[in-house]
């Protein structure tokens, strides 16, 4: 017999056998793509699951129109290269509201922008499943998610529809109305994404490593300025700084850090010392207690 | 006596005990490997609040790298215990919303990193419904704690717990006596509850089990050992966690490949998509699908980077044969000479989930691995009583019970004893209209075929009564158009189950010649009323 199998090669193989389950079950699923480190690794694992065979089912990104440039000219490129489908979402109807994360309150602008977004493009494209790179580390309320979690009607979660998970059985046969979410990482955390990132040597957004960026500093908050549409308010001022960051968002709600790690082997050393869960840079959640657990009911991701 | 440590003997007598070593040492090796996560143990957690489980989760998120500096700093903001320590259990009661909501199976999961080992916490309440959760939680785990209150010790509840443990194969048990604090850490008292656990150990015959006396609010022998107990000379609670051995030592020896699906890619690949199960296969290896009794050999075992000459328990790989054999998803590979049964009989063991009682005519589904085989009856004839681990006869089930149940299958399946491989021994009912996973258990028994009339050619058999009580559950029941949608919704799931290889009879005129027998009857019956209502039109009756 072989050599016990290392943690990361049980993970790898947990969210392998994760995606085959999901297509073999379910009818019409689609990958959301966000770009970010998990979606990277989840898209690696995508392939790496259908092998020698193409991932079969298209790619979704629900762009809120206010991505980091980086992050879009990553995300085609990628695209590209593995000679995948990418749909682009965009709720119209919030653009034409001239959403956005800096004059609205962020909770309101993810609302329209996210998690409304979100349900329009799965009902348009007719998804019965939608994997996606939530993890059970990353927030208290994620700890009891399912592997398989599945929304009624009007995607909503409903906590007593949800199903129990025995051994490595996965029951994805769906109810009347039911679609699901599926979410293969579950049992990863930040440190097994990064160290994973690491081993299979996986190009990732560069604003993941240092380099020189304008700065502002707000409500706190470091920001990096991607574009002229954030006016600079009395007081304010744009400053080159060197800086990374842990978590890739919409740029007014995301804030970066100073660092020097400039390169994949430094960054990640950095983040494995981190002495701040990754969270603390996604404004959102600090929005209002129990912001995340509210989010999830109304559909968020 | 301080510590007790059972042999393992059970699986040493079934594996031999030269190759049970050898898999010890390889685990122990790995262990020690540096630099990063070798393995990987999760941990189930059993206990009630009060014996103070949120508390020790805390305290071993607290004593390792489970926690960032930000939760560290919030929990020391928080308000402090009596002993003046934080409040470990804050880190865990998740949000107040959280749990007004109701969750019918919660199971918590927490990853914390001691030294090389990632450990995966799995924490199920203790309240009162806990037998389904705990059950769930159990299918997971390589180890249990069982948590007790030094004051009360081993109580009613933790033979219950035990049990539990028992029925759903987890083989290692540690007794965290805690709040030892609280009894002077007397040696007397610990002894008299390590006797106990002892007796209770044996009992269930568990592998490996062990009492440590601790206190979760002040950290001993946590994640260090105690200074308050010198009499005791066992490891600390995490010291003993980081040598216990990841993974069933049972999933080893015999070969289990239940397909996933069939890849096809270019022209030429026809592969088999699946996770091995059990025990291993290499290039040029023989396999067989038992149901049909087809073989191969092994030609290739892909990955993406790079083609694997092996591939063992726990690997997702994509194996190419080298004849192109009649197999899709549900099908189950091994290697001649170690076949599962191939059975529609089933003696089982279950533990019913849903808030939904047992209801024989649903029709429920059999998920296995991989497959999904519809149940042609089931009858439960017993309960398990947990207390006193006496079957009680019962024909009825409902959430939380434990039952001993026949099932028989509307087709053959290739099926293991959860004894033998728990892998492919293992099952969840499914509700075919809801869909929801009502009940998850074990094969205690495989029986042989017994010929019966009504599916003796193999068919599962669908009755208009079945039909209407589900798949027509929404329609008027006395309505001729009702009766119409209920037979075109019954050929659908005909043509759906014959593709995908179950043999479907219908009922009566509902047979085999399917839409036609009935289409003919529908309209013989529309012709009959129509005559009738012509009738009555002209004044005829």
């Amino acid at each position: 017999m072989t050599a016990a199998l290392s943690h990361l090669d049980l993970l790898e193989a947990e969210s392998i056998h994760i995606f085959r389950e999901a297509a073999a079950q379910f009818r019409k699923p689609v990958l959301l793509y966000s770009i970010g480190k998990d979606s990277t690794v989840l898209l690696h694992l995508a392939r790496k699951a259908f092998y020698p065979a193409k991932p079969p089912f298209p790619l979704l990104h629900i762009d809120t129109t206010w991505k980091p440039r980086d992050m879009i000219a990553f995300r085609d490129r990628a695209v590209r290269e593995l000679g995948l489908e990418l749909i682009v979402h965009v709720n119209e109807q919030g653009r034409a509201l001239g959403m956005n994360p800096i004059d609205f309150p962020p909770s309101v602008y993810t609302d329209v922008m996210k998690t409304q977004a979100l349900r329009q493009a799965l009902d348009k494209g007719g998804f019965d499943a939608a994997f996606g790179g939530a993890r059970r580390d990353e927030e208290a309320s994620r700890a009891k998610e399912r592997i398989f979690s599945f929304r009624s009607e009007g995607h909503r979660w409903d906590p007593r529809r949800q199903r129990p998970e025995m051994w490595r059985l996965l029951n994805g046969r769906l109810g009347p109305g039911e679609t699901a979410r599926v979410f293969p990482l579950s049992n990863w955390t930040e440190k097994d994404v990064w160290r994973y990132v690491v081993r299979e040597r996986l190009d990732v957004v560069q604003l993941y490593f240092a380099a020189e960026r304008p700065t502002l500093v707000r409500n706190g908050s470091l920001l990096v300025r991607d574009d002229e549409r954030m006016a600079l308010r009395p007081g304010e001022s744009i400053e080159m700084k060197r800086v990374r960051f842990r978590t890739l968002g919409c740029w007014p709600l995301t804030a970066a850090v100073e660092s020097d790690a400039a390169d994949l082997d430094s960054a990640v050393a950095e983040t494995l010392a981190a002495r701040v869960s990754e969270r603390q840079g996604r404004l959102i959640d600090h929005d209002e207690a129990g912001a995340m657990e509210r989010k999830k009911q109304e559909g968020y991701f | 006596m301080t510590t007790l440590a059972l042999a393992r003997t059970r699986d040493a007598e079934r594996i031999g005990a030269e190759a049970l070593q050898a898999r010890l040492d390889a685990s122990a090796q790995a262990a020690r490997t540096p630099a990063n996560l070798a393995t990987s143990l999760h941990v189930l957690t059993c206990g009630s609040v009060d014996d103070g489980k949120s508390t020790l989760i805390g305290r071993l998120l607290w004593d390792t790298e489970g926690l960032h500096a930000d939760q560290r700093a919030r929990l020391e903001r928080s308000p402090r215990t009596a002993a003046g320590t934080p409040d470990f259990s804050l880190l865990v009661d998740g949000l107040a919303a959280e749990r007004e909501q109701g969750i019918t199976i919660d199971i918590a999961w927490r990853y914390l990193d001691a030294g090389p080992r990632r450990l995966v916490i799995i924490d199920s309440p203790g309240h009162e419904q806990y037998t389904r959760n705990m059950a769930t939680g159990a299918t997971h785990a390589d180890v249990a704690i069982l948590l007790v209150d030094a004051r009360s010790g081993v109580k009613e509840q933790t033979r219950r717990h035990a049990a539990i443990l028992d029925l759903m194969g987890v083989r290692r048990v540690v007794l965290a006596v805690n709040k030892m604090d609280l009894v002077d850490w007397s040696q007397v008292r610990f002894a008299e509850i390590g006797g106990e656990f002892e007796r209770l150990a044996a009992r269930f015959g568990f592998e490996d089990a062990l009492a440590i006396p601790v206190s979760a609010v002040l950290g001993d022998n946590i994640a260090r050992r105690s200074a308050e107990t010198p009499w005791y000379e066992g490891p600390s609670l995490l010291e003993h966690l980081g040598g216990i051995p990841s993974g069933s030592l049972r999933s080893f020896g015999d070969f289990r490949f239940p397909v996933q699906f069939v890849v096809r890619a270019g022209q030429d690949f026809r592969g088999l998509a699946g996770t091995v199960a059990a025990g291993g296969i290499g290039v040029g290896n023989e396999i067989i699908e038992p149901v049909s009794g087809q073989s191969a050999r092994i030609k290739r075992i892909a990955t993406m980077g790079r083609d694997l000459p092996h591939a063992s328990d726990g690997q997702a790989v994509v194996l190419e044969l080298d004849a192109d054999l009649d197999i899709s998803r549900g099908a189950v590979l091994t290697k001649v000479g170690q076949e599962p049964t191939v059975t529609r009989n089933l003696d089982v063991r279950l533990v019913w989930l849903a808030d939904e009682a047992f209801a024989a005519e649903r029709g429920y589904l059999l998920r296995t691995g991989t497959d999904l085989v519809p149940i042609a009856g089931m009858g439960v004839r017993a309960h398990l009583d947990l207390a006193t681990l006496e079957e009680r006869a019962a024909s009825n089930c409902a959430a939380n019970d434990i039952a001993l149940a026949r099932i028989e299958l509307g087709r053959s399946a290739a099926i293991d004893r959860f004894a033998d491989h728990p892998a492919t021994g293992s099952f969840m009912l499914v509700d075919p209209i809801s869909g929801a996973s009502v009940a998850g258990g074990v094969v205690a028994a495989t029986r042989a075929s017994k010929s019966k009339t009504a599916n003796s050619h193999g068919a599962f058999r669908l009755t208009r009564d079945l039909l209407a009580r589900g798949l027509g559950a929404d329609l008027p029941p006395t309505d001729r158009r009702a009766d119409a949608e209920l037979r075109r919704r019954a050929n659908e799931v005909a043509i759906l189950l014959r593709a995908a290889g179950v043999s479907v009879e219908l009922e009566d005129a509902w047979g085999r010649a399917g839409l036609d027998a009935a289409t003919i009857w529908l309209w013989l019956m529309a012709v009959l009323s129509f005559g009738f209502i012509g009738a009555v039109l002209l004044g005829l009756v």
